[in-house]
Parts: C-alpha cells; sequence; structure tokens
C-alpha cells in the first residue's frame, strides 16, 4: 500500500479553465503531486489525449467530471462514459449517484457551501440526500490555504455531523484549479493509500477513495492506525462488532517529509488531536522530532475517529492536516 | 455547402434561470461538420441596485447568520452578475458534449476530425439531433439569444 499525492478538482479549456491537461499535468509535477483527476464542468473531451500527458510528465490522469448542475455541483471520478446531469433536478440526486456508480465511478459534494446563484451559479449544493451512505465523499477543502475560509469550515461540521449519525463518508479537498496562475497560499493535498493490485493507478485511486481511505493535508502526511488485540485498523476500515474493545491503542505517524520543499510552516506549534464521535478524545503536542504519536483511547461508544493536526499558518491557528475517519461497527449491530 | 438546419430566437426572463430549451433538427444527411452559432446579450447586469439586491437575497439565502455583515460588506466583489447560458449536443445515438463556458457569443464546431473544445468529434450521423441551451442563471430582466445551426455537408 502506498500513499500517493492526489488534486482531485482541476479544469481545463474544454469547459472554463484557462490551461491545457498538460499544462495542469505539469502545473501539479511541480508542486509535488503524482495524481491529478480531471473534472471539467459537463465534460468529459478535456482526456482526449490523456495517455501522451501521462508518458510526457509521468503524472497519472484520473479520469472525472464536476456535474454542473442548478442545484449543486457534484465530482464524479473515475468513470470513463459521460452520465448525464442535465435530468437532475432538486430532488433526484440519488438517482443520479447511482448512475454514475453503475458507469463505474464515485461521486462526492463539490464545495457544498460555496455561495450560490447568481453569484457562482449553481454551486452552493441545494440537492436533497434521502440516502448519504450512497454520495462517496465531501469537498470539505476547497481552494487554496483551505482551512481558513469559512466555506470549507461549513463544510467540515457536515461531514463531521453524517460521521457522528453513522454514516460513512469520506473527505477530500480540491482546488478547484482553473488556471496555472502562481499562488503564495499553501496548497492542500489529497493523499489516498494505493492498493498493491496490478490494477491502474487510476482503478486503485477510486478503490481508496471509495473505502475512505485518505488523508488531507497542506503541509505533512497525517496518517492514524487503531490498534487492539485482534489487530490493526487503518484509515477506512472499520473495527467489527465481534472484534470491539473497551479501548484502544491509537497511532497517529506525521511524516514530515511528504513533498518535501513544497511547503513550509515555521514556528507551527503543531498539536495533534484525536477527534471522534465522543469528542477529543487525545491530544499532544507535535513536533518534527517525532513520528509517531500514541494514545489510549475508550472503545465504548466510539463510532469514528480521526486525527488533526494544527499549527500556526501566517500567523493564523488553523487545521494543517486530517485523517479520514477508522469506524467501528455499533455495539448493537 | 453549408445548410441552414436550425434558426432560432428567444427572450428569456429571470424565471427561466434553472432551465432548460431544447430545440430538435433532423440531419438528413451523414457525414460533414455541423456549425453551431450561439449569441445571448446581454451578458452583464448592469444596475448596481438591482445587483445589490440579488446579492443581499443570496447572501442571506447561502450564508450564516454570523458571516452575512461580512459577506455584505464586500458585495461588490460579486459584480458583475451575469447570465450564464450553455450549449450541449446530443446526436441520435449518444452525446457530443458541452461548451461550459462564459462567452456569451460562440461559434462551435463538431466534425468526423475535430470539434470545439468540451465537444465530441466523430462522424455526423442522419438522425434527429438536439442541441440544449441550459439557463443556469438569467440576472437580467430579459436576455435575448440566437441559435443558428448549419450543416456543411460533406
Amino acid at each position: 500500500m502506498r500513499w500517493t499525492a492526489c488534486e482531485l478538482h482541476s479544469h481545463t479549456f474544454h469547459s472554463d479553465g484557462r490551461q491545457s491537461l498538460l499544462e495542469l499535468a505539469e502545473g501539479a509535477k511541480s508542486l509535488g503531486f503524482e495524481c491529478v483527476a480531471l473534472t471539467d464542468h459537463n465534460t468529459m473531451t478535456g482526456l482526449e489525449n490523456k495517455e501522451r500527458v501521462e508518458s510526457d510528465t509521468g503524472m497519472t490522469i484520473i479520469s472525472g467530471m464536476e456535474w454542473t448542475t442548478f442545484y449543486g455541483h457534484m465530482v464524479t471520478i473515475g468513470l470513463t462514459a459521460f452520465v448525464d446531469w442535465r435530468p437532475a433536478g432538486p430532488g433526484d440526486i440519488d438517482a443520479g449517484i447511482a448512475r454514475v456508480h453503475a458507469a463505474g465511478g464515485i461521486a462526492g459534494m463539490a464545495h457544498p457551501f460555496r455561495i450560490g446563484s447568481p453569484m457562482c451559479t449553481g454551486c452552493f449544493w441545494e440537492f436533497e440526500i434521502s440516502d448519504w451512505n450512497a454520495l462517496d465523499y465531501i469537498e470539505v477543502w476547497s481552494g487554496t490555504f483551505p482551512s481558513i475560509k469559512t466555506d470549507n469550515a461549513r463544510a467540515f461540521r457536515l461531514w463531521t455531523e453524517k460521521l457522528n449519525e453513522g454514516y460513512r463518508i469520506a473527505a477530500t479537498s480540491g482546488r478547484d484549479w482553473h488556471a496555472q496562475d502562481r499562488t503564495e497560499e499553501p496548497v492542500s493535498v489529497t493523499y489516498l493509500l494505493l492498493d498493491d493490485s496490478k490494477d491502474g493507478v487510476t482503478e486503485r485511486a477510486v478503490r481508496a477513495l471509495a473505502a475512505g481511505r485518505a488523508a488531507v493535508t497542506m503541509g505533512p502526511l497525517v496518517t492514524l492506525e487503531l490498534r487492539s488485540e485482534t489487530g490493526v485498523f487503518g484509515i477506512g476500515a472499520c473495527v467489527p462488532a465481534q472484534d470491539r474493545s473497551t479501548g484502544y491503542e491509537a497511532v497517529a505517524t506525521i511524516d514530515f517529509g511528504a513533498r518535501e520543499g513544497k511547503w513550509a510552516f515555521p514556528d507551527a506549534g503543531y498539536t495533534l488531536a484525536l477527534t471522534s464521535n465522543l469528542g477529543v478524545i487525545g491530544e499532544a503536542d507535535a513536533s518534527e522530532e517525532q513520528t509517531e504519536y500514541g494514545f489510549d483511547i475508550p472503545g465504548d461508544g466510539l463510532l469514528w475517529v480521526r486525527a488533526e493536526l494544527k499549527g500556526t499558518v501566517r500567523g493564523v491557528r488553523t487545521t494543517i492536516a486530517f485523517t479520514n475517519a477508522i469506524y467501528a461497527d455499533s455495539d448493537q449491530a | 455547402m453549408k445548410r441552414l438546419v436550425l434558426d432560432a430566437e428567444g427572450l428569456v426572463q429571470p424565471v427561466c434561470s434553472k432551465t432548460h430549451i431544447a430545440y430538435s433538427f433532423h440531419l438528413a444527411k451523414p457525414g460533414g461538420k455541423l456549425w453551431i452559432d450561439f449569441a445571448y446579450e446581454p451578458k452583464n447586469l448592469e444596475d448596481r441596485e438591482r445587483s445589490r439586491e440579488l446579492i443581499a437575497a443570496g447572501v442571506e439565502k447561502y450564508t450564516e447568520p454570523a458571516q452575512r455583515e461580512l459577506v455584505m460588506d464586500r458585495w461588490e466583489s460579486f459584480l458583475p452578475l451575469k447570465n450564464l447560458i450553455t450549449v450541449s449536443v446530443d446526436d441520435p445515438a449518444r452525446h457530443r458534449g458541452a461548451g461550459h463556458r462564459h462567452d456569451p457569443e460562440q461559434l462551435l464546431q463538431l466534425g468526423e476530425e475535430e470539434a470545439s473544445p468540451g465537444f465530441v468529434s466523430g462522424e455526423l450521423i442522419e438522425g434527429l439531433w438536439r442541441v440544449t441551451l441550459s439557463l443556469h442563471a438569467i440576472v437580467t430582466d430579459d436576455c435575448r439569444y440566437r441559435l443558428r445551426i448549419h450543416h456543411e455537408e460533406a
């Protein structure tokens, strides 16, 4: 298994972007990404020369499309054929997600709380979702320096609420990258843990995200595992009911060498927290001198747990990285 | 030879936001190239007072109470409010792409070897084609569009 640095939301001139796929891939590579999902608005023709761009740059391009509807934007990745967004009325997104799944793709809410029409048409998510488990992910961080934006804080809260309700939904970042404009702001990365099968990177990346094997960061890569007497559970995994324990050892790992040289947070004053449906269940100061951080955490009543790394960036105390959740089946299951 | 296969004009109002208008036309002969000439105007809402009202309504609807004053302090950053109509195409057998972009004048082409960005190249087949105008936002009292389609026969 290998963590792979991905950008999951991007555009070219095939919709309203101002860059070619080659320019996008080169730009992503220079920032330390290994993989980029092209999610043009309502078209997939930007992928026409995907193989050539992949071989020229060494990057993996994941096929995708952003459903740019009247009632919300939904990023879809992993499919190779167009799935029509136009029939989607406000009550039709469950059927739309089912059609994306049937075509081999997965679906995520894009920037769900960005201000909507007429300032940004359809940008605010207004679809009614009946089955939150059908939704694969929520893009909780959108844009550059995403952690300080109020729309993203709201999306992050929505994700947490859904986890508390017992749903298993992944969380990602996406730059919504339209052009190769230089930015001095921190750039966020979604790391996906790819399995070791012989399938292509696209298939493995989509499988990883569908399974919640994702960690999001503007800097160091933070990962988490739960250890019990019966096994070790990684990000996205679920402790089965029969293996539940009254307590676990949680081990968070911080890789400060991830995308080395592409970010720097001097004097960040890092703190690491384990957040769960039971609230914060572990906290520690963190520093570049230490990679592993162990916590004894309660098992009773635990539905999910994730790690969050906070620190000072550009004078603001903010979240720098977070993992996706590790889940535990309910006792009553 | 370019043969005119559709020439339509329309006038839409804000109530038409979030609607689709589809035009179907018959392509009698396969092959060749399709030219889609689409334009709408005005693009921008120039009325500042009306813009402010629409922005205030959007801020009320889409932001949390604690944020509203801050967002409204910079309401002018949302100017100009724009009409947005996008074009997508379906041939008798499959989807042929879309041009989700803000240009209010677009001359699009679809042919066997090449197509405008966003649209799918490939042989033009005989039968009933459909061009859909998706009205993402109409913010001006009136917005006039014109759609003219030519078939350049092989």
